[in-house]
């Protein structure tokens, strides 16, 4: 699992508005290695979202990558063409939306679907052949066969979302990102879904980056959490460390203010302030307004993002 | 009507009509219905936080509204404060209607977006006549403090765009609060905020439930934050409820086997309790062609012969008093 798949360098990305410049990604550094499923976690707004768009670079405008470098397979993203780009998207890294209605022809079927993909991107696939691989892959996944020849609109959310993951597969994509893919799902079928994910991640050693604000499926899936405050990586470990002994404060109070079903208490703690204005971030630590443990230093220095212990990393003045 | 209750629900039904294309409707004389809700009875007392839980399509926004006679019901009675909303006149259901407000999930939409926030909040008094110009202003700045919309008199002069997603919330509630209801209906309240904002919001509502003497329905599909604020809750499937009573019966000893699937299937915020109970198969079925039997049989791990052909009353768990369940094997 040492095999870096992805590394992103000193990434920032700019999105100029009519009020001001938003740096909505900051200095990002994170390396993703090939069979692990890496959280990416935050609140809104604290810039998941496009550092996951902006691997495929896929930032909607007027977003703009201003620096830094993305290496995919030791291949800088930022370099190659717009059409190098194209080949790899969905062939190589592929996205899973929490909205699969917006990824899906509805004009065309399930199976249509699969076969296409399978067909484009393994050319010598007879039609036929490949329907046969669309429909074990189907099963795989857990939809009945008759249900293959169905248009998207007939299936449910949970469905849809499966579909979205076996297109994925059927691409034999180096890497997965998937943006709240749970968001629209009822608990069940999230749970549902969750397990699939887990199984054929085992099965295919997938690589996933897994975008989400929700602490209890990054807690059910990933392997390593990355923790994101505006536009900020602030802190980076393994999952069971870092719920353990979260070391950023911001990660200390987003993970107390969860609501835990298993636990007794009656009563969530709360983080004090909300997240900054993008605009006219606070200077130093963007934290530090909120932060119960801040110095006077915090106020005026940028902590740096470095390692902080045996295979963590957090940007916090407390752990120089 | 028990002196405690501030509404009763008996036997509430409402079946929407599925809408077909005119071909469809010459070639097949059946009506379809959707069940959204099937039958349903339930008490919210005063001065509670009555929890509906359920996943989408369960019913639960649906009863919400026929409690705020938003929706007529196809069967059934809704009583507030001992008085049958469907007994009354549009005008007299109007007079009611100012002691029972609603907070919906998405506060962008329940705002207008060319109402300043304070003429928005107080614009409930101008349609109920309640205050004058002049207390206008001074009863909805008083609002605003109470819910944490501060400076008041700043904000009282933002657009809904220019606040932040956790004061559009706060906004709404002001709004509901502004004409002293005595229930809210609450559906998804804080679905939409982030984690942190959560927190502080349904440490508000409580906070102002104590205050002003409040009831609230409060529909939800998490578990999980259900669990803070709410003190009896009830459980829906496909327009039913199957299961009934106080978060210590319902969250502790869950009795009917969607209750203990749906609670199982919550994520949790620890890496160390990943879960590893098995799930129902499949997925909700449609409410258009509920099955027959208790509706959840066809999922169900612990279905017998019955099951499949019996709906199963809602009926009180022998020794836990309060705590209903509608499942035949149950015991």
């Amino acid at each position: 699992m040492n095999e870096p798949i992805l590394q992103i360098h000193d990434l920032s990305i700019d999105y100029p508005t009519r009020v001001g410049l938003v740096r909505a990604v900051d200095g990002v550094d994170l390396t993703v290695y090939r069979g692990e499923v890496l959280g990416l976690v935050g609140e809104s707004g604290c810039g998941k979202s496009t550092l996951g768009a902006a691997i495929l670079r896929l930032l909607r405008p007027p977003g703009k990558i201003i620096a830094g470098e993305i290496l995919f397979n030791e291949r800088n993203l930022l370099a190659l063409s717009e059409d190098g780009m194209r080949r790899l998207r969905g062939a190589r890294i592929s996205m899973v939306f929490q909205d699969p209605m917006t990824c899906l022809n509805p004009l065309q079927r399930i199976s249509d679907h699969v076969v296409e993909t399978i067909r484009t991107h393994h050319g010598e696939v007879s039609k036929q052949e490949a329907r046969q691989q669309a429909a074990a892959l189907i099963d795989r996944l857990g939809i009945r066969a008759e249900r293959m020849d169905d248009y998207p609109h007939q299936l449910s959310g949970g469905m849809r979302q499966r579909v979205m993951i076996g297109l994925a597969l059927a691409l034999r994509a180096d890497l997965i990102i998937a943006d709240e893919p749970t968001t629209s799902l009822d608990v069940i079928v999230e749970a549902q879904f969750l397990d699939l994910l887990r199984d054929l991640q085992r099965q295919f050693n997938l690589t996933i980056i897994l975008i989400t604000h929700n602490i209890g499926v990054v807690a059910e899936l990933a392997d390593r959490v990355a923790v994101m405050y505006a536009g900020k990586l602030v802190e980076l470990a393994e999952i069971e460390p870092l719920f353990d002994e979260p070391l950023h404060p911001y990660t200390q109070g987003l993970l107390k203010s969860v609501p835990n079903i298993n636990l007794t208490e009656d009563h969530l703690r709360i983080m004090d302030g909300s997240p900054p204005d993008l605009i006219h971030p606070p200077s130093g630590c963007r934290f530090h307004p909120r932060c119960p443990h801040v110095m006077e230093r915090c106020r005026v220095e940028m902590p740096p993002f470095r390692e902080a212990g045996l295979a963590r990393w957090a940007a916090c003045w407390l752990y120089e | 009507m028990a002196e405690q209750n501030l509404v009763e629900v008996r036997g509430l039904k409402k079946w929407f009509p599925v809408q077909k294309g005119f071909i469809e409707r010459l070639v097949t004389r059946q009506r379809q219905f959707v069940h959204a809700v099937d039958g349903i009875d339930f008490d919210i007392r005063r001065g509670e936080v009555f929890g509906l839980a359920g996943e989408s399509g369960s019913g639960k926004t649906t009863t919400g509204r026929l409690i705020l006679r938003l929706v007529e019901p196809t069967a059934g009675s809704v009583l507030f404060d001992g008085v049958d909303l469907a007994a009354l006149s549009l005008e007299e259901v109007r007079r009611t209607r100012k002691r029972m407000q609603v907070i919906f999930q998405d506060p962008f939409a329940s705002l207008n977006p060319r109402m300043k926030c304070g003429e928005g909040i107080g614009h409930s008094l101008e349609i109920f006549r309640v205050a004058r110009k002049d207390e206008k202003r001074s009863q909805v700045l008083e609002m605003m403090e109470r819910v944490g919309l501060t400076p008041a008199r700043v904000l009282y002069d933002k657009y809904p765009h220019q606040l932040s997603g956790g004061q559009r919330q706060r906004a709404v509630i002001a709004r509901a609060l502004v004409l002293h209801p005595d229930l809210i209906v609450a559906d998804e309240p804080i679905a939409m905020a982030d984690v942190s904002v959560r927190a502080l919001l349904l440490d508000l509502m409580v906070q102002l439930k104590q205050d002003f003497n409040l009831t609230y329905l409060f529909i939800t599909h998490d578990l999980a934050t259900a669990k803070y604020i709410c003190d009896r809750i009830a459980i829906m499937y496909l327009g039913l409820i199957c299961e009934l009573g106080t978060l210590e019966q319902v969250y502790r000893h869950p009795q009917h086997p969607y209750t203990q699937a749906l609670l199982a299937a919550v994520p949790v915020p620890d890496p160390h309790a990943r879960r590893t109970a098995a799930l129902p198969k499949g997925e909700i079925p449609s409410p258009i062609t509920p099955p027959p039997g208790c509706r959840f049989h066809p999922r169900c791990p612990s279905a017998t012969e019955i099951c499949s052909q019996e709906l199963p009353p809602l009926r009180p768990v022998p020794g836990d008093e309060g705590h209903l369940v509608a499942c035949h094997p149950a015991k």
